[in-house]
C-alpha cells in the first residue's frame, strides 16, 4: 500500500497516455493513496502519481450539496452517485435524493478518454430521458457554484504543468504547480493553480484564473483514509465573482464495490 | 353518454397486493423509496368566451408515489393522483380510476402501479406505466404511447398506459417491444368550457355523447443506436391515435327542426369521439456539437379507418446551453399524403408549421425563468409563455406565469386567443 513513489515514478511515466486523467475531480472524488513523500519534482509526474493512487475500480457515496450565497442563505442538495470503470472511460450515475422537488432526477455521465463526456437527464416529471446540450461547460451545475467543466474528470495530457515550489496549505505542505490548458483543449479557464499534499498526494485547493483573475476557488478537508484510498470527504467552491460558495460532502463512501455495466445504461437510468 | 368500461379496480388492487406483498423476500430486504406534491394552482382568464364565463379556475393536486425494490431485480412502482377543480374538470365516482378513459379527470387516480423486473440486458415493465418514445420536445411524431390529460390544451399532463414492454439493451443497441392491450385516450376539452371553441350562435346545441373506445391491443417495436457522438432510433407502431377524430350527428328534440335563417332551434347537435386506427414508421437523432445539440424527429402516419388523413410530421430542433442559459428553437412540419374529410382533435399537428423557441435561465440555485413562443409561419396564430419560479427552503415552490394567445379564429393557436391567462401556483413537494 504505502509504498516508496519511486517505485512507481519513472521518467516520462504516463506521458502522452490519452486515457490517463488526473483525479481533480469532484463527483468522481479526489482518490488519492498514501505513500512516503519522495524527492520528485517533476510536476506531471506529481499529478499523474496523484491519479494513479487514485485509482479505484468503482465507487460509491452520497453526497450532500450546500450551496451558501452571498447572503448565508444555504439550499441543500442530497444524491446518490455511482461510477465504474477507470479514469476517462468511467461511466458515472448521479440520482437526487433531495430535496424533495428533484428526487428522482438522474444522470448519466460517459466519459471517454479523447471528448467530451455524453450525459443524459432522467426526469420523472416528464418521465424521459434526453441528451443535455452541453456547448458551455462553464454552465453551474443545478445552479450550484461547480460548473459542469469543474465536475469532469481531466486528461492529464490536455494540460502542460510547471512546478511553482512548496507551500503550506493548513499547515500541511504542499508542492504548488501551475496548470494551463494545451491548445487542443477548450477550457473555461485559462489557467488553474494546484496545491498537492506531500504526505498522501491528495489535493488540497484548486485555483482557476480567467486571465490574471482567480475566478473560483476549490478547497479539500477532511482527508481520511477509505479502503487505502487518501479522500478528501469535504471540498467547498467559491465563486468570487458572485460571492457565493458550494460545499459538497462526500458520506458512506466505498470504493472497488461489484458493480453491472448493465446498471449504468439509459434504460436503468429510469429505475429509482 | 356512452358508457366506457374501465379495468376493473378490484384486479388492480389485487395485482398491487401481489406485487407489493406476494413476493417471496424479506423486509429487511427491500428498499422503499417515496416522493410526491400537493399543488394549488389558479388561472385567471380575463376574457369571457361563448360557451364559458368563468373566469377563474382552482385546482388542487396530490400526488404520491412509492417505489419498492422486494429483490434486486424487481422494482414495484405505485402511484395515486388526488384532485380536485373548482370547474367541474374532475367529476365521476371515488372509486380509484385506472383506465384513465374518463372524460373528467377522476378524484382519484392510480397514475402508475407497475412491477420492472430487470436481469442482465433485458428489462420488462409490466402494468400501468408511462412509455415515451422520441427525443424532439416541440411536438413528439413518434411519441405513440403517450396520451395526454388536454382539459387545458396548453397544459397537457401525460397519462400513464396499460401494458408490457420488454427493453434489451446490448451494448450500444437498444431494443424497445411494446404492448398495450388496453387503449387509453387523451382527455379532450370539454364541450362547454373554454378549450372547445364553438360558434356564439350554437354553443348550447351540442351535446357530448362520449367516445367510441377501439378494443383491440397496439404494439410497437423501437432499435435505437447510440453512436460515438450521435445516437439515432427507428420504430413502429401500429395501433389507435389517442387524440380523436369527431364525429358529429343532428338530432331534433321536440316536434320539429325550426329552419329559421341562423338558427338551427330545436336542433342538438351530438358530439362522438371516435379513435382511428394508425399506422406509424418513423425515427429520430441527436447529434450534439461544438456549437448546439441538433435533434430531430420524423414519423409518417396511415389509417385504415376512411376519412381519416395521412401524413408526415418532422421536427428539427436545436438547443445550446451558453452560461446559465438554455436555448431551445425549431420548427415542426407536417405535409399531407391523402388528404381526410373526419373532423379530428389534433393538437399535435394543431402546432405544427410553426417556429417554436424556448429560452430558460437558472437564476441561482432556487430561482429561474422562463420564455417560449411559438409562432405559425403564416402569422396566423401565436402564443408565448413567460415564467418565473423560485423555491423556499427544501419543500415549497411557487410559480408564476403569464400565456399569450393571438391569431385567427381559422388557426388553431388564434382559436384560442379569447384564452390569454395568467396562472399562479403553490407546491409543497415530499
Amino acid at each position: 500500500m504505502n509504498e516508496p513513489i519511486g517505485a512507481r515514478v519513472r521518467p516520462g511515466w504516463g506521458r502522452g497516455a490519452s486515457g490517463t486523467r488526473v483525479g481533480a475531480l469532484v463527483l468522481a472524488g479526489l482518490l488519492v493513496r498514501a505513500a512516503y513523500p519522495g524527492a520528485v519534482d517533476n510536476a506531471r509526474q506529481i499529478v499523474e502519481e496523484a491519479q494513479r493512487r487514485a485509482e479505484a475500480t468503482s465507487q460509491r457515496y452520497e453526497g450532500l450539496l450546500e450551496v451558501l450565497d452571498a447572503k448565508g442563505r444555504i439550499s441543500a442538495k442530497r444524491w446518490t452517485l455511482e461510477r465504474l470503470g477507470s479514469h476517462g472511460r468511467s461511466r458515472m450515475v448521479l440520482r437526487f435524493t433531495a430535496p424533495a422537488e428533484v428526487k428522482g432526477v438522474a444522470l448519466l455521465v460517459v466519459n471517454h478518454p479523447d471528448r467530451a463526456s455524453d450525459q443524459w437527464m432522467w426526469t420523472p416529471a416528464i418521465e424521459r430521458d434526453r441528451r443535455i446540450a452541453l456547448q458551455d461547460r462553464s454552465t453551474r451545475f443545478f445552479g450550484t457554484d461547480f460548473s459542469f467543466e469543474d465536475l469532469e474528470e481531466r486528461d492529464v495530457g490536455q494540460y502542460e504543468y510547471s512546478m511553482l515550489g512548496d507551500e503550506a496549505v493548513d499547515g500541511v505542505l504542499c508542492w504548488k504547480i501551475a496548470s494551463v490548458p494545451t491548445r487542443r483543449k477548450s477550457s473555461q479557464y485559462t489557467r488553474a493553480v494546484i496545491w498537492i499534499r506531500q504526505d498522501n498526494y491528495t489535493l488540497a485547493r484548486i485555483e482557476n484564473y480567467r486571465k490574471d483573475e482567480v475566478v473560483r476557488r476549490l478547497t479539500y478537508s477532511d482527508v481520511r483514509n477509505v479502503q487505502g484510498i487518501w479522500t478528501a470527504r469535504r471540498l467547498e467552491m467559491s465563486d468570487l465573482g458572485r460571492g457565493s460558495r458550494t460545499r459538497m460532502t462526500l458520506e458512506k463512501l466505498q470504493y472497488n464495490l461489484p458493480m453491472k455495466d448493465e446498471d449504468f445504461t439509459l434504460p436503468s437510468l429510469r429505475r429509482p | 353518454m356512452t358508457r366506457i368500461p374501465g379495468p376493473r379496480v378490484d384486479w388492480a388492487c389485487a395485482f398491487a397486493v401481489f406485487l407489493f406483498v406476494g413476493l417471496p423476500v424479506s423486509v429487511q430486504a427491500q428498499a422503499i423509496s417515496y416522493r410526491g406534491f400537493v399543488e394549488l394552482k389558479s388561472v385567471l382568464f380575463p376574457q369571457d368566451v361563448p360557451n364559458d364565463t368563468q373566469n377563474v379556475v382552482a385546482e388542487t393536486l396530490a400526488r404520491g408515489e412509492a417505489f419498492i425494490r422486494p429483490a434486486p431485480w424487481v422494482l414495484v412502482a405505485a402511484g395515486v393522483d388526488l384532485r380536485f377543480n373548482t370547474h367541474d374538470q374532475v367529476g365521476g365516482t371515488w372509486r380509484p380510476d385506472i383506465g384513465g378513459r374518463r372524460a373528467l379527470r377522476p378524484p382519484v387516480s392510480v397514475r402508475r402501479l407497475s412491477a420492472t423486473m430487470h436481469r442482465g440486458p433485458v428489462t420488462v415493465d409490466v402494468g400501468r406505466q408511462f412509455i415515451r418514445w422520441g427525443k424532439t420536445d416541440i411536438v413528439s411524431p413518434t411519441d405513440r404511447f403517450a396520451p395526454r390529460d388536454l382539459l387545458n390544451v396548453l397544459d397537457g399532463e401525460f397519462l400513464a398506459v396499460n401494458g408490457g414492454r420488454a427493453l434489451v439493451a446490448l451494448g450500444s443497441e437498444t431494443i424497445d417491444v411494446v404492448w398495450v392491450p388496453y387503449f387509453t385516450p387523451s382527455r379532450t376539452p370539454l364541450l362547454n368550457q373554454r378549450w372547445t371553441v364553438v360558434p356564439p350562435s350554437i354553443a348550447d346545441r351540442f351535446v357530448d355523447t362520449g367516445a367510441s373506445i377501439p378494443g383491440g391491443s397496439q404494439t410497437g417495436l423501437r432499435w435505437g443506436h447510440t453512436g460515438s457522438g450521435y445516437e439515432y432510433s427507428v420504430c413502429f407502431f401500429r395501433g389507435f391515435n389517442h387524440l380523436p377524430n369527431v364525429d358529429t350527428g343532428f338530432r331534433l328534440e321536440g316536434s320539429a327542426l325550426s329552419l329559421v335563417p341562423g338558427g338551427l332551434a330545436g336542433t342538438s347537435i351530438d358530439i362522438i369521439r371516435t379513435y382511428p386506427s394508425l399506422t406509424m414508421v418513423g425515427g429520430d437523432g441527436a447529434v450534439p456539437t461544438r456549437w448546439f445539440t441538433l435533434k430531430g424527429e420524423v414519423g409518417y402516419f396511415t389509417s385504415s379507418a376512411s376519412g381519416t388523413e395521412e401524413y408526415v410530421q418532422y421536427v428539427v430542433q436545436l438547443e445550446r446551453q451558453s452560461g446559465e442559459w438554455l436555448f431551445v428553437g425549431g420548427y415542426a412540419g407536417d405535409f399531407v399524403t391523402a388528404k381526410g374529410y373526419s373532423l379530428s382533435f389534433a393538437p399535435d399537428r394543431g402546432s405544427a408549421r410553426a417556429l417554436v423557441a424556448r429560452a430558460s435561465y437558472t437564476i441561482d440555485a432556487n430561482r429561474s425563468a422562463a420564455l417560449e413562443t411559438a409562432v405559425r409561419q403564416d402569422g396566423r396564430g401565436m402564443y408565448a409563455k413567460g415564467e418565473y419560479s423560485q423555491a423556499h427552503g427544501p419543500h415549497w415552490r411557487a410559480t408564476m406565469s403569464a400565456s399569450l394567445l393571438r391569431g385567427e379564429p381559422d388557426d388553431f393557436l388564434g382559436q384560442y386567443r379569447l384564452n390569454s391567462h395568467l396562472a399562479a401556483a403553490l407546491r409543497y413537494s415530499f
